[in-house]
């Protein structure tokens, strides 16, 4: 329990970096924070219409303030307002659309390559060192060296362009569809970013498993079980798995960071509707309200999946069970 | 087969468990050599684009999009330049971008490592909580958020990039120093009169030695990746010759909606894919030998 208040302070640790990154980085940029606050457009206006500005967003006040205000606003889950759309839209608005597409094709890849990865992964294992493991093992290897977002721009080509299996770009055809028709166009337009984020997501969900049980298939309760005559499936998911469970979690979610921001690039391949495309139009539009938006998203969500799993420790280790009480 | 069958069960596991090292053996060795033979051809292409590539990569030498031809043996691009010379120019714009990188994070991973393994204490839990920090952000967003900031160009590539790849070189340092520092002739030389700073920089490093090539090399790989991605999303230098914004132009006139992704996406990827395999394969083997001579 102890542990789970230390990581817990660590989470609000990251987060308090988070947020301070978001503040201080156009603060300390060369140039005046101004034009990077308010846009672009801010050397065109009149001066009266700048200090009304500068006014408005605090920066003729001393930078401690400045932080306090800044601090203030994000409780009240004020996070600016983006400057691409002229009608004016704050940022959470924008961030609360894009999110939903986003959160939808990541799940299902990360659970797509958890599951493939691991599988492949125990299989591997358990026939250490042998040609078809080591076969394997270099098809992982050449895998996690292809640029994931270059998969992408293959796949376009040849499913979309000339075989017309899928549909190219956004994440709904529009007009939208009714029904259970729409849900079968959000599918066909979600298969594609998946596959390529499942191919980029497996080679870590394979290492991490192989890895895990390397260790354990060499243990002496492993011995035991097969002594005892236990079916070689049931050593390897009873009494292996199991027990690799636990490290597979923690050394996932050390390497969540990595694998979740990539999905920026692919969704600006495919031109899906989500944080990561956003974002890539926001580099074009120099938004930088929606890109520290976009960042504290993708941690907040890091942080959120990190407690989740620090609540499913228990369950997984009963060791933590009887700490816990 | 009779006589292994007749044969105890000791004998029978260290048949089997050498047989095992030996096609592990096979494998790092074979590694190591595709690596070296395609880094070689890599490095050559990077060192005498000249020599090698038909047209100068920065000229206009034909009309712009062309289907390959006798002339331009991948076509043109969107600005009537040559493909194929475009190519070769990028190897030295990648390969020197991410060895740049990796210099540069190695060396700051390797001073936080040796500090934090050696001195222990708070020092030891502020700078690995920071590293913690640093990992557990969302790399690619953070990256072009910085990017965005500074502006695009390849030195802040190099930058934005450096600052977040010390993080996983520095925890692998620490463990080995941790692993070192309680070894009997690291006792001797503090016995013998060694001062903190004469260990770390004499006796520590040439433990860690292996350990930080080996990250050079594989952080090189990791950061050839991060930087086509970067360049893809129109982040790099955007008159500079690198893979990724050879791709960032591809995708921005259409090649994959057309035939010209056979010459202008494929063989590009492909030489990312080579030159980060190429690196790859070199670190695995050297980690690889590292941990055999420590077990």
């Amino acid at each position: 329990m102890k542990n789970f208040y230390r990581r817990m302070l660590e989470f609000g640790l990251t987060f308090f970096l988070a947020i301070s990154i978001n503040f201080f980085l156009p603060r300390l940029m060369p140039g005046d924070p101004l034009k990077l606050i308010a846009g672009s457009a801010a050397p065109q206006l009149g001066k009266e219409r700048v200090d009304a500005l500068r006014a408005q967003y605090g920066l003729d006040k001393p930078l401690p303030e400045q932080y306090l205000i800044y601090l203030k606003q994000l409780a009240r889950g004020d996070l600016g307002m983006s400057f691409r759309y002229s009608g004016g839209r704050t940022v959470v608005e924008v961030l609360s659309e894009n999110f939903r597409w986003t959160l939808l094709i990541v799940s299902i890849s990360l659970i797509l390559a958890l599951f493939i990865g691991s599988a492949l992964g125990i299989w591997s294992a358990g026939r250490r060192g042998d040609s078809l493991d080591l076969g394997m093992l270099s098809s992982i290897y050449v895998l996690r060296s292809i640029p994931p977002f270059w998969i992408a721009m293959l796949l376009i080509p040849i499913l979309a362009i000339q075989l017309h299996i899928f549909p190219v770009g956004d994440s709904y055809s529009i007009p939208r569809l009714e029904g259970w028709e729409n849900v079968k166009d959000i599918t066909r337009h979600a298969i594609m970013p998946v596959i390529v984020l499942t191919l980029a997501y497996i080679p870590t969900a394979f290492s991490i498993m192989r890895a895990a049980m390397f260790g354990i298939m060499e243990s002496d309760y492993i011995r035991t079980a097969r002594a005892k005559g236990v079916k070689n499936i049931w050593v390897v998911l009873r009494h292996g798995l199991r027990n690799a469970l636990l490290p597979v979690l923690t050394s996932f979610m050390v390497d969540l960071g990595q694998m979740l921001g990539g999905v920026t690039v692919i969704e600006a391949v495919f031109n899906y509707r989500g944080i990561g495309n956003m974002m890539f139009e926001a580099v074009k539009s120099r938004d930088y309200p929606l890109l520290q938006g976009g960042f504290l998203l993708f941690t907040i969500t890091i942080l959120v999946l990190n407690i989740l799993t620090e609540l499913i420790y228990p369950y997984l280790d009963p060791r933590l069970r009887r700490s816990a009480i | 087969m009779t006589t292994q069958a007749a044969s105890p069960p000791r004998l029978f596991s260290t048949l089997r468990s050498l047989r095992l090292q030996s096609s592990r053996r096979y494998l790092i060795r074979l590694s190591s050599w595709i690596g070296m033979i395609a880094l070689t051809f890599l490095l050559v292409l990077a060192i005498f684009p000249n020599l090698i590539a038909p047209y100068n990569s920065t000229e206009r030498v034909a009309l712009p999009l062309q289907k390959p031809s006798r002339e331009n043996v991948l076509g043109t691009n969107d600005l009537g330049q040559d493909l194929c010379s475009e190519l070769i120019a990028g190897t030295r714009a990648s390969l020197f971008t991410g060895l740049i990188v990796s210099f540069l994070s190695v060396l700051f991973g390797t001073l936080v490592g040796l500090i934090s393994g050696y001195l222990g204490g708070w020092a030891d839990s502020f700078l690995m909580r920071f590293t913690d920090l640093i990992l557990v952000l969302p790399f690619l967003p953070l990256v072009i958020l910085l990017s965005v900031y500074l502006g695009p160009s390849q030195r802040n590539v190099i930058i934005v990039l450096s600052l977040f790849f010390w993080a996983g070189p520095a925890r692998l340092i620490r463990a080995q120093v941790l692993h070192l520092r309680e070894d009997t002739y690291i006792e001797a030389a503090r016995a013998l009169g060694a001062n903190s700073l004469q260990i770390m920089t004499d006796h520590l490093w040439s433990g860690v030695r292996p350990l930080v090539l080996a990250q050079i090399v594989l952080v090189a790989s990791a950061s050839i990746l991060a930087e086509s991605s970067l360049s893809f999303l129109g982040l790099g230098d955007p008159s500079g010759k690198s893979w990724g914004t050879m791709l960032y132009f591809a995708r921005a006139s259409g090649a994959f909606l057309s035939d010209a992704w056979k010459w202008w996406v494929l063989p590009t990827g492909l030489m990312i894919t080579l030159t980060v395999l190429s690196l790859g394969l070199i670190g695995y083997s050297l980690e690889q030998r590292i941990s055999n001579s420590v077990s």
